[in-house]
């Protein structure tokens, strides 16, 4: 059973908006190998980099947000995004745990 | 996405719905799928990938397409009997889960409002109350008051009408002269062994929330195994 339905974050997102903020949502779409966050994980980004929910447990988020902001200062719809794990950026961006994912990401319009 | 379709999100959350939301990755189009409502056009030649999707609860890019679906389930209906102490630690505990919960006291001093403000309290006997809400083989059943009087015809109803999960507060012994009322009452060993009590898994607690703790651990686990 998942339990996505549940997580608030559709609700904080639209709480967001109404105080003004330009946000980018996330979602998890893809992964391979073990990582932490099932298929459908979101989070919520604004343009000062605040967030809340969580679609990889830390590892791959620090990198996410930087892209939120770039996506909504550019005010660009929606980008995707793949995170492997290479020997280079094993330590800066990927998932500790070996796996892959790939999340979407799209500015949510007043 | 644009601030309408989130709202969309939002009152099919709330409404308890069992929806879908479909996004085209390469132009980045959302639509919100229900059973009842025809597909777009658009996504038409994908009918067969989306009905499955959608069915088996499944969340993820339907191959060879740039589609990806969400699947939203609906809550799992809980039926607590027994406004009690246990229920209300039981209630914030259950609120984070994917769970819809209905409590039924016939004493309407504990059977408030107030002590309960966010769930659906009916004040009736259980068989009056039953009569108020649909159910099925995918309704759980958590007694909490061991009184026989209150719990023992929610319990009859449930194993009748083959709850998933029926659960019953009370001590061993209590329990032992519960499975007796039962027997008497014409119901199998086999159903009665159906019963989880005492209720809860052992994590070894005797706190009100503790126990509450207990017992939404054995739904929770009982309901990912199903």
């Amino acid at each position: 059973m998942s339990n996505r339905v549940d997580e608030k974050i559709f609700e904080e997102a639209l709480d967001w908006i109404n105080i003004n903020n330009k946000i980018a949502l996330v979602t998890v779409i893809k992964t391979w190998g073990s990582s932490p966050r099932q298929v459908g994980s979101k989070m919520i980004v604004n343009e000062k980099g605040d967030f809340s929910g969580s679609i990889s447990g830390g590892c791959v988020e620090s990198a996410v947000v930087g892209e939120c902001i770039d996506l909504l200062k550019k005010d660009k719809p929606s980008k995707k995004l793949d995170f492997k794990v290479s020997n280079q950026t094993a330590w800066d961006i990927g998932l500790a745990c070996g796996g892959e994912i790939s999340v979407y990401l799209e500015q949510i319009k007043k | 996405m644009n601030i309408e379709i989130l709202k969309t999100i939002i009152d099919n959350k709330k409404n308890n719905s069992e929806f879908a939301i479909i996004t085209n990755l390469m132009t980045g189009n959302i639509s919100i799928f229900k059973k009842e409502l025809p597909l777009s056009k658009n996504l038409e030649n994908y009918s067969s990938e989306i009905n499955d999707f959608f069915r088996n609860k499944k969340t993820g890019i339907i191959e060879n397409s740039e589609l990806f679906i969400e699947t939203f389930r609906k809550p799992t209906k809980v039926i607590v009997v027994g406004a009690v102490h246990i229920s209300q630690y039981l209630i914030d505990y259950i609120k984070n889960l994917n769970f819809e919960i209905n409590i039924i006291d016939p004493r309407g001093y504990f059977a408030s409002k107030k002590r309960f403000p966010e769930v659906n309290v009916i004040n009736k006997w259980p068989d009056e109350a039953f009569k108020e809400i649909d159910t099925n083989e995918s309704t759980a059943l958590i007694a909490l008051t061991h009184d026989p009087k209150i719990d023992d015809p929610a319990l009859q109803y449930a194993l009748k009408k083959k709850f998933y999960y029926i659960g019953a507060l009370g001590s061993k012994r209590t329990h032992e002269n519960r499975c007796a009322r039962l027997k008497k009452a014409g119901f199998s060993d086999e159903q009665i062994n159906l019963i989880h009590g005492p209720i809860g898994i052992k994590i070894g607690g005797k706190s009100a929330p503790e126990i509450a703790l207990s017992i939404v651990s054995q739904l929770v686990l009982i309901t990912n195994n199903r």
